[in-house]
């Protein structure tokens, strides 16, 4: 014990590197490629995802520069890509929906979900509860593996003569089933992703029940682990009806049944699915199809069934990022949590609220407007826990001393872009309000400012807070806050004049929007976005850059280079398989920073007692927990 | 490849609300006056969350010496918090209901004085709209006759059906264009085909989804004449950009002029089947449309 507390103070430690006591003799397969060490697991989400997040931002790129320029040659890259995707060097209306279609699909499913749940969970779990590894290392494993072959065989559908899939990130029936093999595609990809979140949210709950190391009680896990606690309860109980949803998309492509189609539907005959019924001849052409077969089915139930889902998946994106700004936040202002208990209770209230609230996004769905209603107010009511998590997160910075590091500037962003998400949420929560703005770029608008600015901040101020326990080397500050100042510049440049875009009545989803005469005027701002969103694109090189060049050069880092409390602090600066070198033992919450009385300004978790007379109060939990 | 600076920055020195399209309809402007309250209400939280937030990170920037107060939280503010924000968000809630159900709940649907059947599609990407023809009355439905040639499913032994009158596209890629009186409540019936569309009629403040199996209600008044676009808001395929119709708003004496035309130009012997697949073909098609 006592070697743990000088571990614990040693800054610049003999232990900077991580092949310690549990170091055992492994081929390079199983170390690096099929490991079963969480923090592989964690590496391997953050590798993927990133190389997903360049994928997606080169589509959203493509999407703005039509929407810039439409019908003018992509620069640099239109001439060279095939001409069923382009034509005279300019996207088709037909490459153009699939790349809206993927550009959502990738971001959501291959991009915010891996990183923030994937690679976080990983990450930060064993070593925050301070154990060796996850309760079941195996089945972690199969929960990364199964990501590569999902994300190819969505990306496949490009290279099909049909194209990738093409009726948004919702794929709402009838569109999605009637649109061939890139549809199938699609639901193909996400039952597997959605196989290995499950996969990792069971492991996640295993972990955090059983495996807390000595005397940590639950009201003694840090914010991260809270938040990804209930992120992992909304996967498991959300997830299995994503999978349902699409097993009964994908029998309407294949088996002939129709619980999304009506009967006597016109549609365009696919190329090779297998809807049933007969093809109408109209010219010397097969151009429609008309469903014959079974029929009574509704296309409403599949927005039910799926939004079900996704709406507690918008959770499932920000909470993560939620605990981990809290986390971030208190560290470097030096300050205990504001209303630790509260900031649980309100992330509870969120998830809960989180699973009656699905129906916002169908107020123009044409499904009953008495329901609007219900779903109108119980929206309303999410927004309270959310704005509750804001005031605590001042109360946090109140009164602190703020250390102005890369990490801490992207959890003080998330903060700000966060209250602007959530105040053009109350606008959509209001049903009239939203008849309007309902598809709409004002649509666009919040879910890039709480996805982009709120998840995607946090998960860089969790990039540059936990890299150095990740890697053993520290990532450069100056590049992490050039990194930080050109994403959130451009970021709000992008993203805030889609409200203005919105309100002007600008739909998403518009191959061209200069075909309205409403909408010509919008052109200028449009390309406005566009190259903000360019600078945006390429200003996330910066990271990257930051990511290898530190790899390479960075400072070695400290076993607790932001004088933190939590327990990963505990571990060697870069820890090998099984995590800690000492036995861990709690002894108090995860933000006793400040003390009064002690001659540093934190005090971690695993630090025993020495006898005074503060520190014996601080021990109990409770005199140390007012909220 | 022009770039026009100061219509591009527009959002940066105008006040959002008057990006708004005018409104030419009857509760459209309810809609318009909650978002403008919802948007003021915004606006002071955004300036209150962003002035506390800016002030505490210059007072409380890291200084040599300085050491943080160290406090976890109380009850007491923990109760504002939630309190305050409550009784906000229920005010608008509550405010929101009434011009809701006007606008969408079928009980308070106002007696129509016209009613058309508006119909999305597909193949070709349009609206086409139905009257009920000179009789005043629509020809049954019926989903089994429902093909291209007849996309409502104009059943082919009621007489009533035999003189409605089916508005389409007039080819090639110009918008179908439909008229309607002013100041007269619309009641539109609105479905689909195919796949999902969406119907919007920005200066109306309508959107409703087409829903194919389901006939939704829609309704608005018109309040003033002129040519507005009708757009689609939901994705429907390659060519859901080129959903674009007119909606021509008349007086009440205009719109019957109008709609004389349209009874002579319909040939009263031909069955609306027959006719339909004659405008229909000339409707554009996918192909032509992908090139836009
Ligand atoms: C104060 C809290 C929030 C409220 C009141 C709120 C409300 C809404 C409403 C009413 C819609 C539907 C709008 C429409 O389609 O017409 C919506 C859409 C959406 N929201 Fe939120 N939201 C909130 C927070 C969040 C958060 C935290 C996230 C994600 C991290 C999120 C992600 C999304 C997404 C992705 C969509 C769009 C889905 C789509 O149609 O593609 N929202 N939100
Ligand atoms: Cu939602
Ligand atoms: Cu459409």
């Amino acid at each position: 014990m006592q070697t743990a507390i000088a571990h614990a103070h040693d800054a610049h430690g003999h232990d900077a590197h991580g092949d310690h006591a549990h170091h055992h003799d492994v081929s390079f397969i199983r170390k690096y490629v099929f490991s079963t060490d969480h923090k592989v697991i964690a590496k391997q989400f953050m590798l993927a995802s990133l190389l997903f997040l360049f994928v997606g931002g080169l589509f959203a790129l493509l999407i703005r520069w039509q929407l810039a320029y439409p019908g003018e040659a992509i620069p640099l890259i239109g001439n060279i890509l095939p001409d069923t995707w382009v034509s005279d060097g300019a996207v088709t209306a037909n490459f153009y929906t699939q790349l809206l279609s993927l550009h959502g699909t990738v971001m959501i499913f291959y991009v915010i979900i891996p990183l923030a749940v994937g690679m976080f969970g990983n990450f930060c779990i064993p070593l925050m509860i301070g154990t060796d590894d996850m309760a079941l290392p195996r089945l972690n494993m199969f929960s990364f593996w199964l990501v590569p072959p999902a994300g190819l065989i969505l990306l496949s559908g490009f290279f099909f003569d049909s194209g990738a899939a093409a009726a948004g990130w919702t794929g709402y029936p009838p569109l999605g089933p009637s649109s061939g093999a890139g549809q199938t595609t699609w639901l193909i990809s996400l039952f597997l992703i959605g196989f290995s979140s499950i996969m990792g949210a069971t492991n996640y709950l295993a972990t955090i029940v059983n495996k807390r190391a000595k005397g940590m009680q639950f009201f003694q896990m840090p914010l991260t682990i809270w938040a990804l606690f209930i992120t992992a309860i909304l996967i498991t109980l959300g997830t299995p009806v994503l999978a349902a949803a699409i097993s009964m998309q994908l029998a309407d492509q294949y088996l002939h049944t129709s619980f999304f189609m009506p009967d006597n539907l016109l549609v365009g005959a696919p190329d090779n699915s297998m809807l049933t019924g007969a093809f109408v001849q109209k010219g010397n052409e097969l151009l429609e199809h008309k469903q014959l077969l079974g029929g009574g089915g509704q296309p409403i139930l599949w927005q039910h069934l799926f939004w079900f889902y996704s709406h507690p998946a918008v959770y499932i994106m920000i909470l993560p990022g939620m605990g981990i700004v809290s986390d971030v936040l208190a560290t470097f202002a030096r300050k205990p949590l504001y209303g630790y208990k509260a900031m649980i209770f309100a992330i509870m209230g969120i998830a809960f609220l989180g699973f009656i609230v699905w129906g916002h996004h169908m107020f123009q769905s044409g499904m009953n407007p008495l329901l609007g209603t219900t779903f109108m107010l119980s929206t309303i009511v999410i927004a309270v826990p959310s704005a509750i998590k804001i005031f605590n997160w001042l109360g946090t910075i109140w009164r602190g001393d703020i250390r102005f590091t890369a990490a801490n500037l992207n959890a003080l962003a998330f903060i700000a872009t966060f209250i602007i998400g959530g105040l053009s949420g109350v606008f959509m929560a209001s049903a009239p309000v939203d008849i309007y703005i309902h598809d709409t770029y004002f649509i666009v608008a919040h879910i890039h400012y709480v996805l982009f600015g709120g998840a995607l901040f946090a998960i860089f101020a969790g990039i540059y807070y936990w890299f150095p326990k990740m890697y053993g080397k520290m990532l450069n500050e100056s590049l992490g806050r050039k990194h930080f100042y050109w994403s959130f510049v451009f970021f709000n440049l992008t993203f805030y004049p889609m409200h203005i875009l919105g309100v002007g009545g600008h739909m998403r989803r518009i191959y061209n929007p200069y075909i309205y005469e409403f909408l010509q005027q919008f052109q200028p701002m449009n390309q406005f976005i566009t190259f903000a969103a360019i600078i945006l694109g390429f200003s996330q090189l910066i990271l990257i850059f930051n990511i290898f060049w530190s790899l390479k050069y960075g400072k070695a880092a400290p076993r607790n280079p932001w004088q933190a409390n939590t327990l990963e602090w505990a571990a060697p600066a870069h820890p090998g398989h099984g995590n800690f070198d000492t036995d861990i033992t709690v002894y108090r919450g995860p933000y006793e920073f400040s003390l009064p009385g002690r001659s540093t300004d934190f005090y971690p978790q695993w630090e025993e007692p020495q006898g005074q007379p503060e520190e014996v109060q601080a021990k109990d939990p409770h005199s140390s927990q007012h909220a | 490849m022009s770039f026009d600076v100061s219509k591009a920055m527009e959002w940066a020195y105008k006040d959002m609300l008057t990006f708004f399209p005018e409104n030419v309809s009857t509760f459209g402007s309810e809609l318009d006056n909650l978002f403008a309250m919802i948007y003021y209400a915004s606006v002071a939280i955004f300036f209150i969350t962003y002035g506390i937030l800016i002030a505490f990170i210059i007072l409380y920037r890291h200084q040599e010496g300085r050491r943080a107060y160290h406090y976890h939280g109380n009850n007491l503010m923990e109760f504002t918090w939630t309190l305050l924000p409550t009784f906000l968000f229920a005010g608008i809630g509550l405010w929101s209901d009434d011009a809701w159900t006007k606008s969408k709940s079928a009980y308070r649907v106002p007696n129509p004085d016209v009613t058309i059947d508006v119909l999305g599609y597909q193949s070709g990407f349009g609206w086409q709209f139905r009257y009920p023809g000179p009789d005043g009355v629509f020809g049954k439905k019926d989903r089994n006759q429902i093909s291209s040639a007849n996309p409502f499913g104009i059943d082919s032994n009621d007489m009533h059906g035999k003189d409605d009158l089916v508005i389409i596209s007039p080819g090639g890629a110009r918008p179908v264009e439909a008229h309607l009186p002013i100041n007269k409540n619309v009641l539109v019936n609105l479905s689909s085909n195919d796949v999902l569309h969406s119907f919007f009629l920005p200066n109306f403040r309508v959107k409703q989804d087409a829903v194919p199996g389901q006939w939704i209600k829609v309704w608005f008044n018109g309040t003033k004449a002129g040519r507005y676009e009708i757009a689609c808001a939901e994705l429907c395929g390659s060519g859901h950009y080129n959903m674009r119709g007119l909606l021509i708003m008349d007086s009440q004496q205009d719109y019957d002029a109008w709609l004389d035309q349209q009874y002579k130009l319909k040939k009263p012997e031909t069955a609306p089947v027959a006719d339909s697949t004659a405008t229909l073909a000339a409707a554009p098609d996918s192909t032509t449309t992908k090139k836009n």
